[in-house]
C-alpha cells in the first residue's frame, strides 16, 4: 500500500484526537499524584462512572435542546463528587501511610466501583449518540475527519489552557501549586490543606469523568472499560512526569501519535512499542520528560 | 529442634496426611494454596523483608509457567529437567530486569516492574506461533511418575516445602537482616559500607526464581496456561495475598493465599460480586487490620499474655 | 510459635468448612459464564436460556426420575478463570457434566478441562473450529454453537454475491478473528478467484480508538470490508467509521453477531444501516408457530419484550445434554457421548443434529441487512434468512 501525505496527515490527526482523549483522562491522574503523593488506580473507575453518569444524564434531558452538554457537565460533576466523598472517607486517613497501603486502597475502589457500576446499569453495551452539531465529518485534503474529532482536539488544548491559567492566576491554584511543593509549610501558612486536598482530588476526578463523559460518543459504555484505560493513562502520565500537567499534556501527544503511525510500520507491535517508550523513560529519566525528581 | 520447627513438622505431616481423606477437593484446593502460598512468600522477600513494592511479579510466575510448558511441549524435555531449569528462567529475568528496576526506588520501581511485566504480557501475549497466543499452552500433562492429582499434590508439598525452607533460612542469616536494614532505612545501610543495590538486585532474583517455580508447579497443575497468568491483575493479587496475610511475618503470605483462594472458591459459587466482596475485605483490611491476618492474631495473643 | 499455631487454625477451618455438598440425586451441570465485562452482555441471556431449559425439564418431571441442577458462575473473559472454575465446579460440586464459556479461548481451555476430568463438556457459544478437529478433538467435547468456519463461509457465499472484487478485512487479534478470517478468505477466493484481499486490520482485542484502522482500510480502497469485531467491539468500530463516511464508502459485511438484537440496542443511532450481519436467533423470524412459540416462552421467562438472541444458545447445548442422556437412559459418561453423537433435537432454531464424526452440531446462522422497520424501535436483519450449514463444514 502507498501512504500518500493526506493519509498521513489523517493518521496522525487521528493520532492526535486519541491522545487529547488521554491527555483529559490522564491529567486528573497527574494532578492527583502531583499535589497528594498517592498514584490512583481508582482513576480509571472514575473515567468508567463519567461515561456511564453521561449515558444516565442523556436520557433524564431527553428533551432539553443541548442535552448532550448538560449531561457532560452533570455528569462529571457527580462523579467529582464522589471523588470528594472518598477523599474524605477513605484516601485521607492513608496520607500518612506507606505508598503500597494507598495503592492498594485505589485497586480496592477499583474492584467496589466497577462492581457498583455493573450492579447500577447491568451488563449491557450502552450508547451514547454524538450531539446533532456535531455529527458528520469535515473534508481535510480530500479525507473525511469526524466533526467530533475536530471538537475534541480543541477542546483539549483550550481544556489545558484554561487549568494552566488557573493555577497560574487564582488564588486556589497557587494554593494547589504550593501545596504541590510543601504541604507543611502551606498548612503552617494558615492555609486549610485538608480542603485543598479534597479540592484537588476533586478537580483530579472530575478530569477523569470529563474525559469518560467526552468519549462516551465515539465508544460503547461497558464493564471492564476502567480496567482497559488505566494502564494507558499510567503510561502516558509516567512519561511525561509523574505530577506534571504539561508533561501529560506530552506524553499524550508522544504517545497517540506514536501508537496510530506505528499501526502503519509494524502493526501488531505497537503496543509493545508504547511500553518500550514507558520502560525507556522510566530508566533514563524516572521523573519523566518534563517532571521534578521527586523530594518528599 | 526447637518447638517452632516441631509444630511445623506435624502441620507437614498433617497436610500429607489430606489425600488420605479421599477428597479431590481438598487435595486440589491445597496444591492451589501451596503454589499459590509460594508466589506469595517469594514476593514478599522483596515486600516486606526488602521493602520492595514490586507491581509486576506476575511476569515471573508467568515466565515460570511458560518456561515449565514450553520445555515440555516444544523442546520435548522430561518434566524433570524442564521443572529444574524453570526456576533459573525466572531468575534470568529477574536478574536482566531488576538490573534496571533497583536503580529506581518506591513508586518508580513499582512502575517499572509493572511496565517491564506488561512487555512480558505483550510478548507471550502476541509471539503466537511459540506461545499459542490468547489460547495458550494445553495438554501439559502430569509426568508418568506423578500420574495423579494426589501424587502431584505430595510433589508440590515437598517443592513448596523445601522452598519455604530455604527463603526460611534466607531471611533469618545475616543476607536477610542486612535486606531487612536496608528496608528499614536504605540511605543508612549505604553509609556503613552495604553495596544496597547489590542486595536488593539479589533478593530480586532470589524471588524471581522462586516465583517461577510456583509459576512451573501451576502450569502442570492447571495442564494449561494462557498469558493472562502475566498480566497485571495477577501481580496485584499475589500482593493481596501478602497483605491479607501480613507482609511481616514470614508465614503471613502462605496464609493470606489459603484464606484468599479458599473465600473465593466460596463466595464465587453464591454470587458474581466476588470483585467488590474482595475490595471491602482490602480496605477494611487496610484501615483495621493493617498487619494482616497473622499480625493481627499475633497482637491479640500479645495482649492476652500480657493481660494473664 | 504463635505464627504457627494460627497457621493450624486456619487449615483446620478451611478443611472443616469446604467439605464438598456430596452428590445428591440431583444431575448437576456446571455452567461457567462470562458474566462480568464487556462480552456479560451475550453470556447473561444464554445463561438465562439454560436455566430455562431446566426449569421446563424439571416441571415436567426431570430427566430419568431425578431433577437437574444447573450451577451458573462467572468465569470473567479469560479461559485461565474458565479452568479455574470449571475445576472448582467438577472437584467441589461435583458436578456431572460441563457447559458454558464464551469466548473461543474459554472453549478450548474447558475442552481440555472436560479431556483431563473425563468429562462431558457441550459448549454452547466458543465457535473456534479448532476445538473440534484434530489434534485437539477427543471425545468428551461437543458443540451445539455453529463454528468458526461455517461463520467465515456463510459471510463468504454472501460477500460473493456482490460485485466487490478489493476486500479488506477486520478483526481482533486473537484465536476467534484469525479463525473466522481464516476461513472466510480462501471460501470467496474458491467462489470468485478473481477477489484480492487488499488489507487485513487487526487490532488488539479491547481496542478503544480504532480509527488508526479506519484509515489505513479506507487508504487500501476497498470495495468491501469484512469484518469480525463482535458485540461492544463492533459497536466502537461503528461509532468510529461512521463520520469518515466509511459504510457510505464501502460494503461491509460483519459476522460476531453484530446483527444481534443485543448489538444492535447497544449502538442505538450509531447502528449503521444496510451492513450484512448475523445472529444466532432472531426473535421476528421465522414466523411460524414453533419459533413464535419459542420466543414467547423466552420473553416470558426472562420479563423480555424482545426475545434475547443468545437465550437460545445456553437452551440449546442444554436440549443436547438432556435429550442424551434421556436416550441414554444413564448419566455414564461413556454412554451419554454415545447418545450424543449423532443426536437430532428440537430446538430454537428447529432441528439441529450433532454430527457423530467431529461432535460438532450443524448449525448455521441467521443473516441479513440491518434495516429500519417500523415496528420495532430499533433495526433488524430484513430480510433475514437462515444459512444452513450442511455444505459449508467440511
Amino acid at each position: 500500500m502507498s501512504f500518500d501525505l493526506s493519509f498521513v496527515v489523517l493518521q496522525l490527526l487521528n493520532g492526535l484526537t486519541n491522545a487529547m482523549f488521554i491527555f483529559l483522562i490522564a491529567s486528573g491522574l497527574s494532578i492527583i499524584f502531583g499535589v497528594l503523593g498517592v498514584l490512583n488506580f481508582a482513576h480509571g473507575s472514575l473515567y468508567m462512572l463519567g461515561a456511564y453518569a453521561t449515558y444516565q444524564c442523556v436520557s433524564l434531558f431527553v428533551d432539553s435542546p443541548g442535552q448532550f452538554w448538560w449531561a457532560v457537565i452533570a455528569a462529571s460533576v457527580a462523579v467529582a463528587l464522589l471523588g470528594g466523598i472518598i477523599e474524605r472517607l477513605l484516601l485521607r486517613r492513608l496520607y500518612h501511610q506507606e505508598e503500597l497501603n494507598q495503592l492498594l486502597l485505589t485497586y480496592a475502589l477499583v474492584l467496589v466501583l466497577g462492581d457498583l457500576a455493573r450492579f447500577i446499569w447491568g451488563v449491557d453495551q450502552l450508547s451514547v449518540s454524538r450531539p446533532a452539531v456535531l455529527r458528520g465529518a469535515v473534508e481535510i485534503l480530500g479525507q473525511y475527519f469526524p466533526k467530533y474529532n475536530v471538537f475534541i482536539l480543541f477542546l483539549g488544548p483550550c481544556v489545558a489552557f484554561l487549568f494552566w491559567f488557573f493555577m497560574l492566576r487564582t488564588r486556589w491554584g497557587r494554593m494547589v501549586r504550593a501545596a504541590a511543593l510543601d504541604r507543611e509549610t502551606l498548612g503552617a501558612l494558615g492555609v486549610n490543606v485538608d480542603r485543598l486536598f479534597t479540592v484537588v482530588f476533586m478537580i483530579g476526578s472530575w478530569f477523569g469523568a470529563l474525559g469518560g463523559a467526552l468519549v462516551a460518543p465515539v465508544i460503547t459504555i461497558r464493564p471492564g472499560m476502567d480496567v482497559e484505560i488505566i494502564i494507558n493513562a499510567f503510561i502516558v502520565v509516567v512519561i511525561g512526569g509523574l505530577g506534571s500537567f504539561w508533561g501529560t499534556f506530552l506524553g499524550a501527544l508522544i504517545v497517540g501519535p506514536v501508537y496510530a503511525l506505528g499501526i502503519l510500520v509494524f502493526p501488531r507491535l505497537s503496543m509493545i512499542f508504547i511500553y518500550v517508550i514507558m520502560v525507556v523513560v522510566l530508566m533514563t529519566r524516572p521523573w519523566g520528560l518534563l517532571g521534578r525528581p521527586l523530594q518528599r | 529442634m526447637s518447638r517452632q520447627n516441631w509444630i511445623l513438622i506435624a502441620i507437614l505431616v498433617l497436610m500429607g496426611l489430606i489425600p488420605v481423606t479421599g477428597s479431590r477437593y481438598y487435595v486440589f484446593l491445597l496444591t492451589d494454596i501451596l503454589i499459590f502460598g509460594l508466589f506469595a512468600l517469594s514476593l514478599n522477600l522483596l515486600l516486606g523483608y526488602t521493602g520492595l513494592v514490586s507491581f509486576g511479579h506476575a511476569a515471573y510466575f508467568g515466565i515460570g509457567c511458560y518456561a515449565c510448558g514450553l520445555l515440555i511441549k516444544k523442546a520435548g524435555l522430561s518434566f524433570g529437567i524442564a521443572f529444574a531449569a524453570t526456576g533459573f528462567f525466572g531468575a534470568a529475568a529477574a536478574l536482566i530486569i531488576g538490573f534496571f528496576c533497583v536503580r529506581l526506588t518506591r513508586i518508580y520501581f513499582a512502575l517499572l516492574t509493572l511496565a517491564f511485566s506488561q512487555i512480558v504480557w505483550a510478548i507471550v501475549f502476541k509471539w503466537n506461533s511459540l506461545t499459542g497466543g490468547d489460547t495458550g499452552i494445553y495438554d501439559i500433562n502430569f509426568p508418568k511418575f506423578l500420574d495423579s492429582r494426589t501424587k502431584y499434590f505430595y510433589f508440590t508439598l515437598a517443592v513448596v516445602s523445601i522452598s519455604v525452607l530455604i527463603l526460611r533460612k534466607i531471611v533469618n542469616s545475616p543476607f536477610g537482616r542486612i535486606l531487612m536494614t536496608i528496608r528499614d532505612n536504605p540511605e543508612r545501610t549505604e553509609f556503613i559500607g552495604i553495596n544496597v543495590k547489590l542486595f536488593q538486585l539479589l533478593a530480586f532474583i532470589i524471588s524471581g526464581f522462586f516465583s517461577a517455580i510456583s509459576g512451573g508447579l501451576f502450569a502442570v497443575f492447571n495442564h494449561s496456561i494462557f498469558p493472562d497468568f502475566c498480566y497485571w491483575p495477577v501481580s496485584a493479587e499475589v500482593l493481596i495475598m501478602t497483605i491479607l496475610g501480613g507482609m511481616y511475618s514470614f508465614f503471613g503470605p502462605l496464609v493470606g493465599a489459603a484464606v484468599l483462594l479458599y473465600l473465593r472458591m466460596e463466595v464465587t459459587s453464591y454470587t458474581v460480586y466476588w470483585p467488590f466482596i474482595l475490595g471491602t475485605i482490602l480496605i477494611l483490611l487496610l484501615f483495621f487490620f493493617p498487619g494482616g491476618i497473622v499480625g493481627f492474631i499475633e497482637n491479640q495473643i500479645k495482649r492476652w499474655r500480657s493481660s494473664k | 510459635m504463635r505464627k504457627l499455631l494460627v497457621f493450624v487454625i486456619t487449615c483446620m477451618v478451611i478443611m472443616a468448612f469446604s467439605l464438598p455438598a456430596m452428590g445428591a440425586k440431583k444431575i448437576v451441570v456446571g455452567f461457567p459464564m462470562y458474566l462480568s465485562g464487556g462480552g456479560a452482555v451475550f453470556g447473561k441471556p444464554s445463561a438465562e436460556g439454560a436455566k430455562m431449559l431446566v426449569k421446563e425439564v424439571n416441571d415436567a418431571g426431570g430427566v430419568l426420575g431425578r431433577k437437574i441442577e444447573l450451577l451458573v458462575r462467572d468465569c470473567k473473559s479469560s479461559p485461565d478463570e474458565a479452568t479455574r472454575v470449571a475445576k472448582e465446579m467438577i472437584l467441589k460440586d461435583n458436578i456431572d457434566f460441563l457447559v458454558g464459556g464464551l469466548t473461543s479461548s474459554q472453549g478450548l481451555a474447558l475442552s481440555d478441562v472436560s479431556k483431563h476430568e473425563k468429562i462431558v463438556y457441550i459448549a454452547p457459544i466458543p465457535k473456534v473450529a479448532k476445538m473440534c478437529e484434530k489434534p485437539r478433538l477427543h471425545s468428551y467435547v461437543f458443540r451445539s454453537a455453529c463454528n468458526s468456519k461455517t461463520e467465515g463461509r456463510s459471510a463468504a457465499v454472501l460477500a460473493a454475491k456482490h460485485p466487490w472484487k478489493r476486500i479488506a478485512t477486520v478483526g481482533p487479534d486473537y484465536s476467534y478473528g484469525w479463525s473466522v478470517t481464516g476461513a472466510f478468505i480462501p471460501w470467496l477466493k474458491n467462489i470468485k478467484p478473481e477477489v484480492e484481499i487488499v488489507h487485513q486490520a487487526w487490532p488488539k482485542l479491547g481496542e478503544s480508538d480504532y480509527t488508526p484502522f479506519i484509515s489505513v482500510i479506507l487508504a487500501s480502497k476497498p470495495d468491501a470490508v469484512f469484518s469480525t469485531l463482535w458485540g461492544g467491539h463492533f459497536i466502537t468500530f461503528a461509532k468510529q467509521a461512521r463520520d469518515y463516511g466509511f459504510f457510505e464508502k464501502v460494503g461491509f459485511v460483519s459476522a460476531g453477531e453484530a446483527g444481534c438484537m443485543e448489538a444492535i440496542r447497544g449502538a442505538g443511532d450509531d447502528m449503521p444501516l444496510g451492513i450484512i450481519s448475523n445472529a444466532y436467533d432472531t426473535f421476528w423470524h421465522p414466523d411460524t408457530a414453533w419459533h413464535r412459540d419459542w420466543v414467547g416462552r423466552v420473553n416470558k421467562f426472562m420479563g423480555t419484550k424482545y426475545a434475547s438472541s443468545w437465550a437460545g444458545t445456553g437452551y440449546d447445548a442444554m436440549k443436547f445434554l438432556t435429550e442424551a442422556i434421556k436416550k441414554a437412559g444413564t448419566t455414564d459418561t461413556d454412554k451419554v457421548i454415545k447418545a450424543l453423537e449423532g443426536l437430532t433435537i428440537d430446538c430454537s432454531v428447529g432441528k439441529l443434529t450433532m454430527r457423530a464424526k467431529d461432535h460438532q452440531a450443524v448449525r448455521g446462522m441467521y443473516w441479513g441487512p440491518v434495516t429500519k422497520v417500523p415496528e420495532y424501535p430499533f433495526p433488524i436483519l430484513k430480510p433475514v434468512r437462515y444459512i444452513p450449514a450442511d455444505e459449508l463444514m467440511d
